[in-house]
């Protein structure tokens, strides 16, 4: 089972530049443009580690080590959540807390590398991080433990089985106010329209971005790729929770390929949402993205007050 | 045996004082005191170990010598809070042996020498009396003699008025206690503890709650919740730096002791509104601290400020214990009290050890001011590494101790979600949004903290010719470093004790099944993140020191980065309703205001419970007493009168009693 | 039919929990077109539980209702209200005297009250207690929508929340209202929002903008 569990680990690691490329696609051909090949992503990462590696003279040793522990702690976390097997590597001792605060540990780490490039725009970029990610973490948690108090089990591979014992059909209130939240604070999350733009040039709009602008080659590398793996496993965190149903329940091969190919599926279902949504909406002016993020608080709130009243 | 080395222990810490006050002036006697001082904080450490591990007991008796019941005993919470004390303690000391000999000297340093191991006996004392009148003592003691250490680092206008603040609203908790203490009397002979714990059962519900609300504000007052908490960043900040880290890490935590004494101990707990009560309490000052916090930039008002959000997440968990002792759910009871005195020893060691960097900082850059430094790390690697090691503590980051009790203080409001009851099955869940609140805050905080004085380019000359300091100072620092990352990565060995120590009063619990499962996997996760960057390590790389793209713009200059103001900026406009300052605007000339010659701004922030709270309470106060002082006519014939309306109401009163 | 009957079942079931989702949307929306299309979905979720009631009750007269109310209140006026607004050619966004955060904070809080004002009465009725106070919260919101935006055509769409809200608990107490009835509120409304539209001609000919905040102008 062990090897089952890296398994799925090393899947969400692998296909993370895939569905930045998926989503990047979708978004060019909404907007009426070719769009770059999905692989693309791939191609930018071998690239980079190709690179040389820069390091401003007045930078210290957290410089380089902050884009290691990043990718590490986001990798870690991607051991949590459950994929195409109702268990995960560490799923069944380690709960969402866990995994909140090993996101929350890489984003710290983020932070202070880019305010030890010693520009303006790290410590923009990680000032405007700290206000996003302090309202981001209330939605976060309330959401996931609106549904863990209805599923009585903390661990996310518990939610996942009791999940998938219940009727899909029946939408309840909490499962559908803790959605909304969710989806919310994963578009914020992960730097998405219209809270951040992915994929922006100018100083003035940029929050991640302005983090990762003094960072050069493979350090770049790391840090791209781990702000893939944390889209991705969000992404596989919404599924698990919310829409667990054609996991495995056992070891079986053609078992393991339908969950598989069901997962697949529904990541592609949620990339496209992402790019309907980038592509429909303004990004926010920065202000208004606690607005953004207290309506997502206000949805978890009473996501949680609903787990007491609907019982 | 141990209690021979406890006696010897307690003896040697009082004959300190009298060695350095009389031969304090030879340079080899000081040194030998202090390294007696050490040596004995470590032998204290050694001798509550054993008693927090092995659950010894010890006491001593000294009632036959004292006109008031005088006893002290050690059972398994007091060793663990002792435990707190004599570790950081030895840790302060060692810090203090180079930081006093560099920055005092004459009587200064002699009395500093002579009063650190009287306060620390007195911390001692409080947490292992076993009567009343030996914890008043212990209780006032502490007062006097931090405010004693504080008066030695100099004198002021701004400093008197913030030690007599101290003082004031010290007095006033310590007389919230003693009321709570005798409060007990007609059950209690003699106020000791055990008499004091039988006599609770029997007292009828009114009187229990006279006493737990006693309590809680006087323990409250000493603890830090808002809004009983004005003190505190009025006094940290001006004692020394080894001084500062013992009130912030260690003689906070004694009122938390004196709280679970009453609550849990001797009350045994009491109805649900309690625990609402602390609950509410633990929020407020939580977020509230952690929110003043980010406004500040003098880095001991910023850490005073933490130490309030610490005590309010403290008070979350035992405001969790009390909702379930009212619901009576020993197992979860025992959780969140766990996670509670947990998050006390955490915070007394990252406490301790962020104060102590601030010292080391003042040592080398000689400000506090987190505006004026930067690029410390690369000038003070061991000081730099242990201080972002207590900045990854108290945000809660895993691999880290202050995790394990955020984690833990979460499960526990999880918990609360199946209690069934209509307020504690949704409160407490919410709670859990709230601790999360205060998480990301604090991490907002300490990003700006950390990132502007110790990371990217030193913002004056001071803080670019700051240097490492000395070995004493680094290694105080590391030792209290070392446990927090100790106890992040196996915290069972510190919870299988503490549950032992939560017995007595919550008899047949056992270790929560929640701190087996963390104690089981946190390893897992520390191995696997250290194998992950270990790998990330050796991938083949080409690096090259220069300047990077920074916007194309040649000779950045070290003002060109993100101060501490700035980066709360924006933290500080969404919560804007929290700081209200006060805003002055100057341009000059005043008549060409689109020509000006020179703009001045300023901004002053008191916290509005000055404003809004004290200081109408204490017009309120003062204008009654002035009223009231019409009574003194100075006319003899009035105060005739006085005596003759008393008698004709003692004469009516027998005639209707 | 077990498809139909299953689908009339979880409709009667989850309509609630939609309904209460387009409430705080609404009160999120920052553009007109944003609101009618969020009254539209909540008209036609209404629709969808007439419909699975009258499968449910056996009672033609419900289909005639759902077929009413989905022709006048899910395609009809919402197209109206879309002619004005292009008409108008005013600016889409609504101003409203509430951040977002704080409308949904009220709105949520609106919602639970709803939920605490029913609980006496769910033993007693033998109604479904969701669906009721889906119905008082869709009252009480539409009622802050005409209190909180300043926008006249804002203040118009929470008047019909306000309508859709007492349907609604017509609908889960009774069991729809006899047909007559339901025709003579219809063409209320229909009057109220001609009126209202011209009216909000008038006014915007009159003074040359909408803001009813400016009306105060008009004290004495």
């Amino acid at each position: 089972m062990i090897w089952l569990n890296v398994a799925q680990a090393l899947l969400l690691v692998a296909i993370a530049p895939l569905v930045r490329g998926v989503i990047a696609r979708l978004k060019a051909r909404i907007q009426n443009r070719r769009g770059a090949s999905v692989w693309r992503p791939y191609a930018d990462l071998a690239k980079l580690f190709r690179k040389e590696d820069l390091t401003p003279p007045s930078a210290s040793i957290v410089f380089r080590f902050a884009p290691m522990i990043v990718f590490a702690a986001t990798v870690t976390a991607a051991a949590f959540v459950p994929v195409v097997h109702g268990s995960a590597l560490l799923g069944a001792t380690g709960d969402f807390i866990l995994l909140v605060y090993l996101l929350a540990l890489s984003r710290f780490f983020l932070s202070l590398g880019a305010m030890d490039g010693g520009s303006s725009f790290g410590g923009m970029g990680a000032s405007r991080e700290a206000l996003v990610s302090a309202l981001a973490e209330v939605p976060l948690l309330l959401g996931l433990v609106a549904v863990a108090i209805l599923a009585r089990t903390a661990t996310l591979a518990g939610i996942v089985q009791w999940t998938v014992r219940q009727d899909f059909t029946q939408i309840s209130a909490v499962h559908a106010l803790a959605f909304a939240a969710l989806a919310l604070v994963a578009i914020a999350e992960t730097g998405r329209i219209p809270v951040d733009n992915p994929t922006t040039h100018l100083e003035l709009t940029m929050i991640h971005e302005a983090m990762v602008l003094e960072y050069s080659g493979p350090s770049l590398a790391l840090i791209e790729w781990a702000s893939a793996v944390k889209l991705s496993v969000l992404l596989a965190l919404l599924i698990a929770v919310f829409a667990p149903w054609g996991m495995a329940g056992g070891v079986s091969v053609p078992a393991l390929a339908l969950a598989t190919l069901a997962f697949l599926l529904k990541v592609f279902v949620l990339a496209l949402a992402i790019a309907v949504v980038e592509s429909s909406i303004a990004k926010l002016r920065m202000y208004l993205v606690p607005d953004f993020l207290g309506v997502a608080s206000a949805l978890a709130i009473l996501a949680v007050v609903f787990t007491a009243l609907m019982r | 045996m141990i209690q021979t080395f406890f006696d010897a222990f307690l003896i040697g810490l009082l004959c300190i004082p009298a060695v350095i006050l009389v031969g304090g002036r030879q340079r080899p006697l000081r040194v030998l005191a202090s390294t007696l001082l050490l040596i004995g904080l470590l032998a204290g450490t050694a001798v509550a170990g054993v008693c927090f591990w092995r659950g010894d007991r010890l006491a001593i008796d000294l009632s036959q010598l004292t006109p008031l019941p005088f006893a002290v005993a050690v059972d398994r919470l007091s060793a663990f809070f002792l435990l707190l004390i004599c570790g950081v303690g030895a840790a302060v000391t060692l810090f203090s042996h180079s930081y006093i000999e560099h920055h005092y000297s004459g009587q200064r340093r002699d009395w500093l020498w002579a009063l650190l191991p009287l306060f620390l006996l007195s911390m001692m004392l409080v947490v292992t009396a076993s009567t009343a009148f030996a914890f008043l003592f212990g209780w006032e003691l502490m007062t006097l003699f931090s405010a004693g250490l504080i008066v030695i680092d100099g004198d002021s206008e701004r400093r008197r008025h913030s030690l007599y603040v101290y003082l004031l609203m010290m007095h006033a908790g310590a007389a919230a206690v003693a009321a709570g203490f005798f409060l007990f009397l007609p059950n209690a002979a003699g106020l000791s503890f055990a008499s004091m714990r039988t006599a609770a059962a029997l007292m009828p519900a009114g009187l229990r709650t006279a006493i737990f609300l006693l309590a809680f504000i006087g323990f409250g007052t000493k603890a830090g919740i808002v809004p009983l908490h004005i003190w505190l960043p009025k006094a940290h900040p001006i004692a020394p730096s080894p001084v500062s880290a013992l009130m912030s890490g260690v003689m906070l935590k004694t009122a938390v002791y004196g709280f679970v004494r009453f609550g849990f101990d001797f009350l045994g707990g009491g109805p649900d509104w309690w625990g609402y009560l602390v609950l509410a309490a633990g929020a407020v000052s939580g977020v509230l601290g952690v929110l003043y916090a980010i406004a500040e930039h003098d880095l001991k008002r910023l850490l005073a400020y933490h130490s309030v959000e610490n005590i309010g997440i403290i008070y979350l968990g035992l405001g969790a214990a009390l909702v379930f002792r009212a619901h009576n759910a020993p197992v979860w009871v025992a959780l969140a009290l766990l996670a509670a005195l947990l998050h006390t020893l955490n915070h007394g060691l990252f406490k301790s050890l962020l104060f102590l960097g601030a010292g080391a900082v003042s040592h080398a850059a000689h400000t506090l001011d987190i505006e004026e430094l930067g690029g410390l790390l690369k000038r003070m690697r061991t000081t730099g590494a242990a201080f972002l090691v207590a900045c990854c503590s108290i945000i809660g980051l895993p691999i880290f101790n202050g995790f394990i009790s955020e984690w833990l203080t979460f499960r526990s409001f999880l918990a609360g979600s199946a209690l069934g009851s209509m307020p504690a099955s949704v409160v407490l869940p919410l709670m859990a949004g709230v601790l999360a609140l205060i998480g990301g805050l604090a991490a907002a905080c300490f990003a700006k903290v950390y990132g502007v004085a110790f990371l990217g380019r030193p913002r004056s000359a001071e803080a670019d010719h700051a240097q490492e300091v000395p070995f004493a100072m680094r290694a105080s620092m590391v030792l209290l470093a070392a446990p927090c990352v100790v106890i992040g990565i196996a915290p069972g060995f510190v919870l299988r004790p503490l549950s032992a120590a939560l017995q007595p009063f919550l008899p047949g619990t056992v270790l929560p099944e929640e701190a087996v499962a963390i104690a089981g996997v946190m390893p897992w996760i520390a191995a696997a993140v250290l194998a992950l960057v270990f790998a990330a390590t050796a991938i083949r790389r080409v690096t090259r020191v220069t300047a990077t793209w920074a916007c194309g713009l040649p000779g950045l200059d070290s003002r060109m980065q993100y101060t501490s103001t700035s980066f709360s900026k924006p933290l500080r406009r969404v919560f804007s309703q929290v700081y209200k300052p006060d805003r002055t605007l100057e341009i000059l000339p005043a008549d060409r205001p689109y020509f000006p010659t020179a703009i001045s701004y300023r901004s002053v922030r008191t916290t509005s419970f000055e404003k809004s709270l004290y200081r109408p309470a204490v017009e309120a106060i003062v204008g009654t007493a002035h009223r009231l002082r019409r009574l003194q006519t100075g006319n003899i014939q009035v105060y005739l009168l006085y005596i003759f309306m008393a008698l004709v109401a003692l004469l009516v009163f027998m005639r209707f009693a | 039919m077990h498809l139909v009957h299953f689908a009339a079942a979880r409709a009667l079931a989850s309509s609630a929990v939609f309904l209460f989702i387009t409430v705080l949307l609404m009160a999120t929306a920052k553009r007109i077109s944003t609101c009618i299309v969020l009254f539209s979905a909540q008209c036609a979720i209404i629709t969808a539980e007439i419909l699975a009631m009258a499968y449910v009750h056996k009672s033609p007269e419900a289909y005639a209702v759902a077929a009413l109310v989905l022709i006048v209140k899910v395609l009809a006026i919402p197209y109206a209200l879309f002619r004005i607004v292009k008409n108008l050619q005013a600016p889409g966004d609504i101003t409203a005297s509430t951040t977002a955060a704080q409308s949904v904070f009220i709105a949520a809080g609106l919602i639970l009250l709803s939920f605490f004002a029913v609980e006496p009465y769910s033993e007693t009725l033998r109604v479904d207690t969701d669906m009721l106070a889906a119905a008082i919260a869709l009252v009480l919101s539409g009622a802050f929508l005409m209190v909180s935006r300043k926008k006249a055509l804002a203040q118009v769409i929470g008047l019909l929340v306000l309508e859709n809200g007492i349907f609604l608990a017509a609908l889960t107490t009774t069991f729809g209202m006899p047909l007559v009835v339901e025709i003579g509120i219809f063409f209320d409304l229909l009057m109220g929002v001609f009126l209202m539209g011209l009216f909000v001609f008038r006014i915007r000919d009159t003074f040359e903008h909408l803001d009813v905040s400016k009306l105060r102008r008009l004290r004495g």
